[in-house]
């Protein structure tokens, strides 16, 4: 008889998610589906509501991506209103971004994924957590929350709150930033690029290495990428057009605005979450040996998207990146590595934005009149590109809504991964602990963020496997 | 986060207690945690040394930065909607060390937050943590704002319960 092994809750990721494995009658993987919880009726909630309301009630949506949404949103209103906001308020929502996006890849790398690579895949689940980490690199452990808590601080300098923000505001930002401010958030930010740049190191030194082979061999697909580059070609996480890359590394620019021409959304009935794809390519199959529309975002797709990176160091660690790797690199796991380079860029990029001296320019925000209208704003959240698309009616109140984050147009490419590890890893029959987390590193190697109504995460990895059978009767039951 | 002290810790972790009211006020009765902050802040009946904090969905990264390192609170309590089967707007202590091994398993969406990084903070890094549920009557499946009656009569008892805890009151 087939059997499905059920892996509920995945650990260490933000929200809710079921991957359903299914063995043949040899006990290997037949198919796997990763079934996942998304915020249900959000978009409805809006309707009705006025538009500036909106970039205050999105920071609701997740505990971990408050700023994405908040920035997004309030793009999205610029465009709604028809409003070029001042270039200060400009630079201080990209230097509040940035720290947002220190704040978060470090949490990530240290917290979310590190114990897989600090203590080992295959470690006892009650020291593969955050406790593990402290006991095994104390010394880390501390720069880490010291980082945070800078990172923290840089947006509360910016917003006056770091939870829940609401500095940013249709037309600008809702206080300019003085000179003594950017001297405070100067030292803080030098300190934070210092971390990155030191966590950098010793992750090429310390623990990629010894994972080598995992890297290049597990859970890898061919898919192509969505990213945001500036004018030049340079990654930008806050501005800039979209770029849509092909598993060949051709690609095609265009403004958020256009999403819909490129992007279109599939439905499959065992999940509520939809499948974003690139309906230029073709249509949607999540077939392992011949995939077609699929694409990755977040970090992987955004050092795979981008011509250069602007920044100095940053720009450095690519090229080291690709030499390794090539353009565009495939292997999941290398989210990782990329995440590390988009930290790097963050810090030298805040500290660029505190040394030019229009951002202490007291014009920060631009008066809006309500209007019938659509607004499209995007920015690069630390799990993928998030699209915030808004239309108003002529008193500015919401008509419709539709947010894609970043995790949705992850959704394909996560149930591949999965299916991809599983078969590799699970042969007739077989399959323990190890080889189940490994699974799971899937889809911690996206960093998704599955639904942000949830705040319960439990810490250890509580893998509980249903063992089915092809009849749907539960013949088994394993847990830790 | 509130005031950072010059080493930018976060004033909160320097208090003697921490409340966190924890959930989603998108979501129903999930709001109560930052239903009942908002009625201790505007209250002004905690003591100096306590701080309390909406932490909405992220608590997981105040809860993180402690486990890490660095100074902590003597205790912490946590707020939250829960659904133990209980009347709905009954409000009950629970203190981690109560949490049995099997019962972690069972956490869910709606459930207690992050109950392991509870215990750990507890077992390991030496802080009392204690949380006052509110039983939920129901935590919609889709986006809707708004305490059950229930839960919004249950509001000033939680927030009778969480100043006794943090003025040492109801200790075990």
């Amino acid at each position: 008889m087939g059997q499905t092994i059920t892996i509920q809750p995945v650990t260490r990721i933000e929200g809710h998610a079921k991957i359903q494995i299914h063995l043949d009658d040899n006990g290997n993987v037949a198919d796997t589906a990763v079934n996942v919880v998304e915020l249900r009726g959000f978009e409805r909630f809006c309707i009705g509501r006025p538009v500036e309301e909106l970039p205050r009630i999105v920071c609701r949506i997740c505990g971990v991506c408050p700023w994405a949404h908040h920035l997004a949103a309030a793009k999205a209103c610029d465009a709604v209103f028809g409003v070029d906001i001042p270039p200060a308020a400009k630079k201080i929502r990209e230097l509040a971004y940035m720290a947002h996006t220190m704040h978060s890849h470090i949490l990530h790398f240290f917290i979310l994924s590190g114990p897989d690579f600090v203590m080992g895949p295959d470690a006892d689940y009650s020291v593969r957590n955050v406790v593990g980490i402290v006991g095994k690199v104390p010394d880390i452990a501390k720069k880490v929350v010291r980082v945070r808590h800078l990172a923290q601080m840089m947006s509360q300098v910016l917003g006056g709150k770091a939870i829940h923000p609401d500095a940013a505001v249709p037309g600008g930002w809702s206080k300019p930033v003085n000179k003594d401010e950017v001297g405070k958030l100067k030292g803080m930010a030098q300190e934070c690029m210092d971390f990155a740049s030191f966590a950098m190191d010793f992750a090429k030194k310390d623990i990629f290495p010894a994972y080598l082979d995992t890297v290049k061999t597990l859970g890898v697909i061919n898919t192509g990428f969505l990213g945001t580059v500036d004018g030049n070609g340079a990654m930008n996480l806050y501005d800039g057009n979209l770029r849509l890359m092909s598993p060949d590394g051709k690609f095609e620019d265009f403004p958020v605005a256009n999403y819909t021409d490129h992007i279109a959304e599939h439905v499959e009935a065992w999940s509520y979450l939809k499948f974003p794809y690139a309906k230029k390519w073709g249509p949607f199959s999540m077939d392992l040996d011949k995939p077609s529309g699929i694409y990755r975002t977040n970090a992987l797709a955004r050092v795979n998207v981008v011509d250069k990176i602007a920044t100095p160091k940053a720009q450095a660690e690519l090229e080291e990146f690709r030499k390794a790797f090539g353009r565009p690199a495939q292997q999941t796991l290398l989210y990782h590595w990329a995440r590390l380079i988009e930290t790097v860029y963050a810090g030298e990029r805040a500290m660029e934005l505190l040394e030019d001296s229009e951002i202490t320019s007291r014009d920060v925000r631009k008066k809006v009149e309500p209007r019938a209208g659509r607004g499209v704003g995007s920015v690069e959240a630390p799990r993928g590109t998030l699209i915030h698309d808004y239309e108003t009616d002529a008193n500015g109140m919401v008509t419709n809504v539709n947010i894609i984050v970043g995790t949705t147009h992850n959704n394909a490419p996560i149930n591949m991964s999965v299916k991809r590890a599983a078969k590799d890893l699970i042969k007739n029959g077989k399959y323990d602990e190890k080889i189940l987390n490994m699974v799971e590193m899937m889809i911690r190697a996206h960093d998704p963020c599955l639904s942000c109504a949830t705040h319960a995460l439990d810490g250890r990895v509580a893998v509980s496997v249903d063992i089915i059978d092809s009849a749907g009767r539960k013949v088994a039951t394993l847990a830790n | 986060m509130g005031e950072m002290s010059g080493d930018f810790v976060p004033e909160c972790f320097r208090k003697d207690v921490l409340v966190l009211g924890c959930g989603n006020v998108l979501f129903g009765d999930d709001g109560f945690g930052p239903a009942v902050i908002e009625r201790l802040r505007s209250d002004g009946r905690l003591p100096a040394d306590a701080c309390a904090m909406d932490a909405g969905t992220g608590v997981r990264e105040i809860l993180f930065d402690l486990v890490l390192g660095g100074p902590r609170p003597r205790k912490i309590v946590i707020v939250d909607g829960v659904d133990a089967g209980r009347k709905p707007g009954e409000v009950f202590r629970i203190a981690a060390g109560e949490l049995p091994a099997n019962k972690l398993d069972d956490f869910s969406l709606h459930q207690m937050p992050t109950s392991n990084l509870l215990k750990e903070l507890e077992e390991h890094c030496g802080v009392s943590v204690v949380i006052v549920a509110g039983q939920v009557e129901r935590i919609p499946e889709e986006v809707s704002m708004g305490l059950s009656p229930a839960m919004a009569g249950s509001v000033p008892e939680a927030c009778e319960i969480v100043v006794r805890e943090a003025s040492g009151g109801l200790e075990e």
